[in-house]
């Protein structure tokens, strides 16, 4: 980081403390007007088209296959929908919280420094980078268990008959589906919380250190206060993507044993396709919407505030 | 050293000789921890074909039969692998050029140009990830018949932008944040048009958030399946994801193969990551850490 | 006022009218005389490669061009759904479930084209059951009609790694011949294969799954008739839910399939087979037996000469009334749905295709996984009886020369959906994850059905 941008997070930081002039001169100052405006909206045409076709009129679409309210009532009716909300929640709750608060922690220990600390982050972002498909694959066989890699391991290491991590329990294979998610996702979002953690100049903690504050101490008063928005952003975010995941369920668990680890992403699926009812399968996904549109409206409002700040 | 003696904690030698040693045993773990289901896949691309049941750690006979296998197609499901490889990369760098595009003008318009409803079309951005992916699978498919884009590459090039768009248009937004206004100013009163101001000097300022963002866009597309299979049909159109799914299907157990394949697949998105790793993560927060 | 000049108008409208007109001549020569056809990937190569053979006959002898597309068997179904609720469908469709799972609902609701020319053009060749298994009741003309082109169809064989009974102690031949009993033959097996070393092997690899399409389905009704259960629905596509002898027949299923789970002869993971899972885990040698649609077990061995004569196929065995059972058949072939524009091409093509010499020609390039639909054929080609191939010999005659039955759903379209539903697949978890009685499970189940029957009501005119 250079000196003029480590200045410039400095800035950012001191309004807490001291009261900066502010100069923010808007470069078309007035509002746009004339040859700008046309522009300004040539700018935005080709995403509010891409907008208006691929997101408007699907969801139209969607929304008109699952309004009948008859859809709900048999889902609602039906057990395994029921399984597949508490699912949903466990899944969502413990993958997004577990995997936020590791990215959290580790974020930390990359901070350290050491060639073999930074040849350890190369290897740990791995399994964002390697695609989804074959990875969740690889997990479901590993867990197999009559052949899989885990239980030859803990056969040949511990002399212990492993259980069948997706295929028994209920409860096996939906933390299994949970740990392989983290596997996937926490070193993004550790990269993102590590940069976030960069960004904080080296001066205010060189200043905590002077006060005695070191450790545990730094990182309550210090770090985290600064990294606070960024990670419930990502929490925020984490959460809507999580609750939109496909992969790691459908190819791990595949939704079983006995259709028992379903979330609503995978059941809508299953209920559009496998039993040929597709106004079923949307309604299933659509159930999901109490839970998203909150989440999206606390995201907009947390992004807002944000930029009105600086 | 002069001055007052540096108060230390007590010790202090003790404590970070533990601290160094708890340190690497966190990096064992999480080396443990990363590597295990990519050595699976490598270990089971290295069987010979047949002993993929067995119970070993690692193959009693590696062989790198199986590569050799995929890369001259000489598997039926294989048989259009380098097509469908080929199908993969289109996708993703027109996935990649498109969000940039797109995701760069609106954000520009948006943030530096200050639109009097740009608020109201970046929160509707955000908007489509309410609706979950796989919701919107099936509208797709009706929409991509009535765009005429049935079993076509552009079917999902579509999709992928839409859904890597409103993420770009944050990062954009949040990452511009750092780049003064005042640039923008002094381009004006030099008499620049918006378009100008865009391409001289936006554009270069934000390359670590478009290469951050880019990067973000073809791993979305590379890690993309179920849009894949819904909207492409044939053994030409498909790609490496959906042929791989077809092996699920196979009474042969050709898992070796289909390894390999996935190894192959996945090299690409690992060597533009290691390639832009400092990019990204300077591209990615800039900005999300204030307020 | 804005920049947007006319000129830069005119060069775009200019530039869409070009666009158009280059794109017209593409759009008016594809529906000259092509049929586009999705058709189900093989399970092994020979299969794709015969099938194209098939095309290239065909487009050969009409002039035709047949624009097609091989899918695999799940993701193709996949597709289908997509396909009927969108309206943008192919001309001709065939998938290896189809009669299972999306034919019956679809004639019922009067989507697909009428085949009756078609079909009529073999009427004297087609075995009686076959003949009865391409009709489909239609909601709308309230009568049975021709929905699908049949030509092919396929048995349930027990499939049997003879090297391990042998290695267990026992010889096939002692196996008693009533079905219960059958099954508790080869469940002691289990214990003396592990003793020997093998330590994740089971005896019975039976598919109490809930994933579809079929197996766990086709297991269940087998059990079913074996149980005396066949009047759950009659040929008149009437259900006989409430009739004590079906309930108990589905409690005697019921009850026998998830207490050899429970008792652990039975790999844990069955609960969630998918359609190529049960085949795998059978040449990964994890169990003895397990009765399984066609003789794709055994084709996906034939370059492996040693394991290819290992299996053991097996036809029907006595029902528990100790009365010799008939074999529920699965007849498979295409259908046109409504709104396929090249219905003429389309027809054409499957009126080739079930010709006995095309389809001969085909199924045997297939390795004969599946059995033709006419019986005059394995009268005349050696191939499908050759005393040298034990497989295809006693496949071919448990699902052609032995007494045949058709599908429950080629009655009753509801059932159809039932199936799809993989209700008695959810009943097995219902007593197994659940802790549900077999008979709470029965009632459960049977309520589902007659709930989804409901909704297909067969009304004879």
């Amino acid at each position: 980081m250079d000196g003029a941008h480590v200045l410039k997070t400095t800035e950012a930081f001191v309004p807490r403390t001291v009261s900066l002039p502010r100069r923010r001169l808007r470069a078309w100052r007035g509002g746009l007007q004339g040859s700008e405006f046309t522009w300004a909206v040539a700018f935005t045409v080709p995403y509010i088209a891409l907008f208006l076709a691929f997101v408007a009129y699907p969801v139209a679409y969607g929304l008109w296959l699952g309004h009948k309210p008859s859809l709900y009532a048999e889902l609602f009716a039906d057990p395994i929908y029921q399984r597949t909300v508490v699912n949903t929640v466990l899944y969502v709750g413990i993958g997004v919280n577990l995997k936020m608060f590791g990215a959290l922690l580790l974020s930390g220990f990359f901070m350290r420094r050491g060639w073999w600390v930074k040849g350890l982050l190369l290897i740990y972002v791995l399994p964002w980078a390697v695609p989804a498909l074959p990875s969740f694959i690889s997990i479901h066989w590993m867990l197999n268990g009559q052949w899989g890699l885990l239980n030859n391991l803990m056969w040949d290491v511990f002399g212990i008959d492993g259980p069948g991590w997706i295929e028994t329990s209920r409860w096996l294979a939906l933390g299994s589906v949970i740990v392989s998610h983290i596997w996937k996702w926490m070193p993004f979002w550790t990269v993102i919380l590590l940069a976030g953690r960069m960004a904080v100049p080296q001066e205010l903690y060189e200043a905590a250190e002077m006060d005695g504050a070191t450790g545990f101490r730094r990182f309550v008063h210090v770090t985290f206060p600064l990294l606070a928005n960024l990670y419930l952003i990502c929490t925020l975010l984490s959460t809507i993507f999580t609750l939109g995941d496909f992969n790691s369920v459908y190819f791990v668990s595949g939704g079983g044993p006995a259709l028992s680890t379903h979330v609503l992403a995978t059941l809508g699926i299953r209920d559009a396709f496998d039993i040929a009812r597709p106004d079923l399968g949307v309604a299933a996904v659509m159930s999901s919407l109490p839970l998203m549109i909150p989440l999206v409206i606390l995201l907009m409002r947390k992004l807002r505030t944000t930029e009105v700040r600086l | 050293m002069d001055g007052p003696p540096v108060r230390r904690r007590p010790h202090y030698r003790l404590r970070r000789n533990l601290g160094e040693a708890a340190a690497l045993a966190l990096g064992v773990v999480i080396l443990i921890w990363t590597l295990t289901p990519i050595y699976n896949m490598v270990m089971v691309a290295f069987e010979s074909h047949g002993a993929v049941f067995t119970t070993d750690i690692w193959p009693k006979q590696p062989s790198f039969a199986s590569f050799w296998i995929v890369v001259t197609q000489g598997y039926w499901y294989l048989d259009y692998f380098w097509h469908q490889f080929g199908n993969s990369l289109y996708i993703g760098v027109a996935t990649v050029f498109l969000t940039l595009f797109i995701g760069s003008l609106a954000s520009f318009a948006i943030g530096r140009m200050r639109l009097r409803f740009g608020w109201l079309l970046s929160n509707a951005a955000l908007l489509t990830y309410v609706i979950p992916a796989s919701f919107l699978a099936i509208p797709f498919y009706r929409i991509m018949h009535f765009y005429d884009l049935s079993n076509n590459l552009w079917s999902v090039i579509a999709a992928e932008v839409t859904f890597a768009t409103p993420y770009a248009i944050f990062i954009f937004q949040q990452y511009a944040v750092s780049i003064p206004i005042e640039l923008d100013e002094a381009a004006r009163i030099d008499g620049a048009s918006p378009m100008q101001v865009y391409f001289r000097i936006y554009l270069p300022l934000m390359a670590p958030a478009l290469v951050a963002v880019g990067t973000y866009a073809l791993l979305l597309a590379w890690n993309e399946y179920l849009y894949q299979f819904l909207l492409l049909s044939s053994k030409q159109s498909m790609t490496v994801p959906v042929a791989l799914a077809q092996f699920l299907n196979s009474d042969e157990a050709p898992w070796n193969y289909m390894m390999a394949t996935a190894i192959i697949y996945a090299l690409p998105p690992v060597a533009i990551y290691y390639a832009f790793r400092r990019r990204m993560t300077a591209g990615l927060t800039m900005g999300g850490v204030k307020g | 006022m804005n920049r947007l000049s006319r000129r830069s108008v005119l060069r775009a409208s200019l530039g869409l009218a070009a666009a158009g007109a280059l794109a017209r001549p593409f759009i008016a020569n594809a529906e000259a005389k092509t049929a586009s056809v999705w058709w189900t990937q093989g399970f092994v190569p020979e299969e794709d490669a015969s099938f194209r053979n098939m095309v290239a006959e065909y487009e050969k002898a009409s002039g035709n061009k047949i624009d097609y597309s091989l899918i695999p068997f799940g993701p193709l179904m996949q597709k289908i759904v997509s396909a009927v609720t969108t309206g943008d469908v192919p001309d001709v469709m065939s998938h290896d479930a189809g009669s299972q799972n999306v034919i019956p609902q679809n004639a019922y609701h009067d989507k697909l084209v009428d085949l009756t020319d078609v079909v009529e053009t073999q009427k004297s060749q087609y075995m009686p059951t076959a003949y009865e298994g391409a009709q489909y009741y239609n909601s709308v003309t309230k009568k049975r009609g021709f929905y699908m082109a049949p030509y092919k169809l396929n048995a349930t064989p027990f499939h049997i790694w003879s090297s391990l009974v042998e290695k267990a102690g026992y010889k096939l031949a002692d196996a008693p011949q009533k079905w219960d009993a059958f099954w508790d033959f080869f469940k002691p097996m289990q214990k003396k294969l592990r003793d020997q070393g093998m330590r994740g092997v089971y005896s019975l690899g039976l598919q109490l799954t809930t994933v579809g399409p079929n197996d766990g389905n086709v297991l269940f009704h087998h059990f079913l008739m074996a149980n005396g259960g066949s009047g759950i629905i009659t040929k008149d596509g009437q259900p006989h839910l409430d009739d004590p002898q079906v309930k108990e027949a589905v409690i005697k299923t019921l009850t026998y399939l998830t207490t050899a789970y429970k008792d652990g002869y039975i790999p844990p993971g069955a609960l969630s087979w998918n359609d190529a899972d049960d085949n795998n885990a059978f040449h990964a040698k994890q169990f003895v037996i397990d009765l399984d649609g066609t003789i794709s077990t055994e084709v996906a061995l034939i370059h492996d000469k040693a394991q290819y004569d290992d299996i053991v196929t097996l036809g029907m065995p006595l029902d528990n009334a100790g009365k010799p059972m008939p074999e529920q058949i699965l007849v498979e072939g295409a259908f046109v749905p409504k709104g396929a524009k090249n219905v003429e091409v389309a027809k054409d093509f499957l009126k080739y295709v079930i010709r006995p010499e095309v389809t001969d020609a085909y199924l045997k390039a297939g390795l004969g996984r599946w059995l033709p639909t006419m019986p005059s054929l394995v009268k005349k080609d050696p191939f499908w009886l050759d005393p040298k191939d034990p497989h295809v010999k006693a496949y071919t005659e448990e699902g052609l020369v032995n007494p045949t039955v058709a599908a429950f759903s080629v009655y009753n379209p509801g059932y159809a959906e039932a199936n799809s539903q993989q209700i008695w697949g959810v009943a097995h978890a219902d007593v197994i994850q659940h802790g549900m009685t077999p008979q709470a499970a029965a009632e459960s189940a049977l309520g589902k059905i007659k709930t989804i029957l409901a909704k297909y009501p067969v009304v004879q005119s």
